[in-house]
């Protein structure tokens, strides 16, 4: 019946758009893009109506094992390919990931009283270790002159399912401190010493909201949307800077140099450079440079396609919904990745140089 | 009329073979299907097996990464150490446990009170209708609309009322410190602390699960007590008993058929997941203060499932899936014996 349905839809579409007609292709992966991707979808098939676009958010893991085995033809992660997961899906050569966004990590609190707070990568790092337990420990009062620090216990709050989310928290405390690194380490899961977790972005609001005295790491669209406050963070220059697209943004531009390739991949934890926000995070794309396992050479045109309006007039749609667009360094690197897509070894006529 | 009449035993004898088969497919289907899920959770749980036997049921470690450490190789030399992934299940068994214990002390009481009421007192007051129907609809009410009065009513309350005032009040009794202090181990070194008090808590899993757990309770007791013969009561009063006393034969009386209406509670209350995992804090520890967070072994599965992409971590918890079956197949047993065959008393009373 549904099929009967959308096949009469795609009929009547077919009059206005001949090359891409009755094209589903179907994406599977991160959460935390969930958001920007459906909106790309459905505003993607405002102006390409043969063509639509499912992305289930499963989860990073999810989405990886789903492209590996090719039972979806793209997917989506927070965290990008390993050595082994890329040698599973037949390596570098035989794989495009691309950034498609930026995001930033937040310590989002609840202090009453106290409207703006400064954190470093080694104080955070010690109060999810449990050395800092109390909102006035000198520690924290140094990054915070003049403030009115309570003497009031912490609680930390932390995501109890696996996250990219968390994978990006750890890496960058772990990158703050030898202490963390050694007793907690890095991972989408980890073992917390202290405090509690909240099940997705929301549980860990939840805790966050109800909680005198809690901290808790969210992404800074979901915090934002949700009027919780968060600190500003001491990046690598010294300087204390608070989440935003633009910041995120910055992080993304000073790692462009380091991307080549069709593997687009860099850290964006502590980057040098003025207003950059020091816990931010690519996430990605990811899909079989030869898109012969999508079956037809219309769906693997209509997928380069996708990609390519995703990355540049589908940015504008991110940074609406609060992700950090791609600067213009990033973007030349993520067309030239983009060009190298094909179907059976034929290029796919994205638009040249 | 008559043809009807004459041909009706031979359609019947082919009916009741039909429906014989059926019925036998049915329930050899149905058993079928739990020997088949008990065996794919076993395979698929062999990895964890194999690597930590049973150390699995006594470690309370629950760490899905790896570590890399600082440490001295045999000649002195500082080497880089990777402590490999590494899962234990005594926590969150400790956490089923102690949780659904916590919702049995809360909820026998009140189910068995009102089980009583309803099966000695509604009828005369001409409301067992009404509040049968209600508490068989507390029944029916989704598993995550408590969870979510839970996390925006129950666990404020706790936080805000009932555990500051239960700490103005206990905390200085010496011999109950244990109830407001938890043990840490901060890189390496064991510090004690007072614990936050989050209301999302060991204490909160609990009394929601003690909501949960009410109404099957509360119905099966109902039965239990239907059931017990009305000449037993009826001769209780005619020795003089008084309303209490006639009471307590007839709990006494019905106490096998009871228990398994707890015990089917405690089955509930084991595996009763969304719920708990909203308002228990999630933190795999061992905590003897009601007050600490804690995770139970099916919140635990739902936290963590839909990402655990590595095998091993796959695998712990789909170990800790099949202690939980193991387990609620144990507990169920015990209660259906108990209600169904347990002596010509249990019997009776169902």
């Amino acid at each position: 019946m549904v099929s009967l349905l959308s096949g009469v839809i795609l009929g009547v579409a077919a009059v206005g758009h001949s090359a891409l007609d009755g094209v589903r292709l179907q994406g599977a992966g991160a959460t935390f893009p969930n958001p920007l991707y459906q909106r790309w979808a459905a505003e993607y098939q405002k102006l390409h109506p043969g063509v639509k676009i499912d992305y289930e958010s499963i989860g990073s893991g999810g989405g990886i094992k789903g492209i590996t085995e090719k039972t979806v033809d793209f997917a989506g992660s927070d965290a990008p390919l390993s050595a082994a997961q890329l040698a599973q899906m037949g390596g570098s050569a035989n794989v495009v990931e691309f950034p498609a966004c930026a995001g930033s990590v937040v310590p989002a609190y609840n202090l009453p009283g106290v409207s703006s707070l400064n954190f470093s990568g080694e104080v955070l790092a010690e109060i999810y270790i449990g050395v800092i337990s109390t909102w006035d420990d000198p520690k924290i009062a140094a990054l915070n002159p003049g403030a009115a620090l309570p003497a009031l216990a912490i609680t930390p709050a932390w995501r109890s399912d696996g996250s990219g989310t968390t994978y990006i928290f750890t890496k960058y405390l772990a990158a703050q401190s030898v202490l963390f690194s050694r007793s907690i380490g890095t991972g989408k899961q980890v073992q917390w010493p202290v405090g509690q977790g909240g099940k997705g972005n929301d549980g860990v609001a939840a805790i966050v909201q109800q909680t005198a005295g809690s901290i808790g790491y969210m992404e800074q669209n979901y915090a934002s949307a949700n009027h919780i406050a968060f600190g500003a963070v001491r990046n690598r220059d010294g300087e204390f800077v608070k989440a935003s697209t633009g910041s995120a943004a910055l992080a993304g531009e000073s790692a462009a140099e380091s991307l080549s390739g069709s593997i687009l991949a860099a850290d964006l934890w502590n980057r040098p450079g003025t207003g950059v926000y020091p816990i931010a995070s690519f996430t990605y794309l990811i899909v079989y440079k030869d898109l012969s396992n999508l079956g037809d050479p219309d769906g693997a045109r209509a997928l380069a396609r996708f990609f390519w309006w995703a990355t540049h007039d589908g940015q504008a749609v991110a940074t609406e919904l609060g992700y950090a667009p791609l600067s213009p360094a990033v973007r030349t690197r993520v067309e030239a990745a983009l060009r190298e897509l094909t179907f059976r070894g034929r290029a796919l006529g994205l638009p040249g140089k | 009329m008559t043809t009807a009449v004459q041909s009706s035993p031979r359609t019947f004898g082919r009916g009741d073979a039909v429906l014989g088969l059926a019925a036998r497919g049915s329930a050899l289907c149905i058993l079928g299907m739990l020997a088949a899920l008990a065996l794919v959770l076993l395979a698929a749980a062999l990895p964890s097996i194999r690597t930590f036997g049973v150390g699995f049921l006594l470690s309370t470690d629950w760490r899905p990464n790896e570590i890399v450490g600082a440490g001295l190789d045999a000649a002195g030399n500082e080497v880089e150490v990777v402590s490999p992934p590494s899962f234990g299940g005594l926590a969150v068994i400790y956490g089923t446990v102690v949780s659904s214990a916590l919702a049995l002390v809360v909820a026998v009481p009140l189910s068995l009170g009102a089980a009583l009421f309803l099966v000695r007192v509604a009828p005369r007051l001409r409301l067992a209708g009404v509040l049968s129907f209600l508490v068989e609809f507390l029944a029916a009410i989704p598993s995550i609309a408590f969870g979510i009065w839970g996390l925006f009513v129950l666990a404020p309350f706790l936080q805000h009322v009932v555990e500051p005032g239960l700490k103005s009040l206990l905390g200085d009794v010496p011999g109950l410190g244990w109830l407001f202090t938890g043990t840490l181990n901060i890189a390496g070194e064991v510090v004690t602390r007072p614990i936050p008090l989050t209301g999302r808590d060991m204490l909160c899993g609990g009394l929601i699960l003690a909501i949960m757990v009410l109404p099957i309770i509360t119905a099966v007791s109902r039965d239990v007590l239907r059931a017990v013969p009305r000449m037993q009561i009826e001769g209780t009063l005619a020795l003089g008993a008084t309303w209490w006393q006639s009471c307590a034969a007839m709990l006494r009386y019905g106490r096998a058929g009871l228990f398994g209406a707890i015990m089917l509670g405690l089955a509930r209350a084991a595996g009763e997941t969304m719920a708990v995992t909203m308002v228990i804090g999630n933190n795999n520890q061992i905590e003897p203060s009601p007050f600490a967070p804690a995770q139970t072994m099916s919140s635990l599965l739902a936290n963590e499932f839909a990402e655990a992409s590595d095998g091993l971590h796959r695998a712990a918890l789909l170990e800790v899936a099949l202690i939980l079956l193991v387990m609620s197949l144990a507990i169920n047993i015990l209660a259906r014996s108990l209600i169904v065959g347990g002596g010509p008393r249990a019997a009776a009373a169902h």
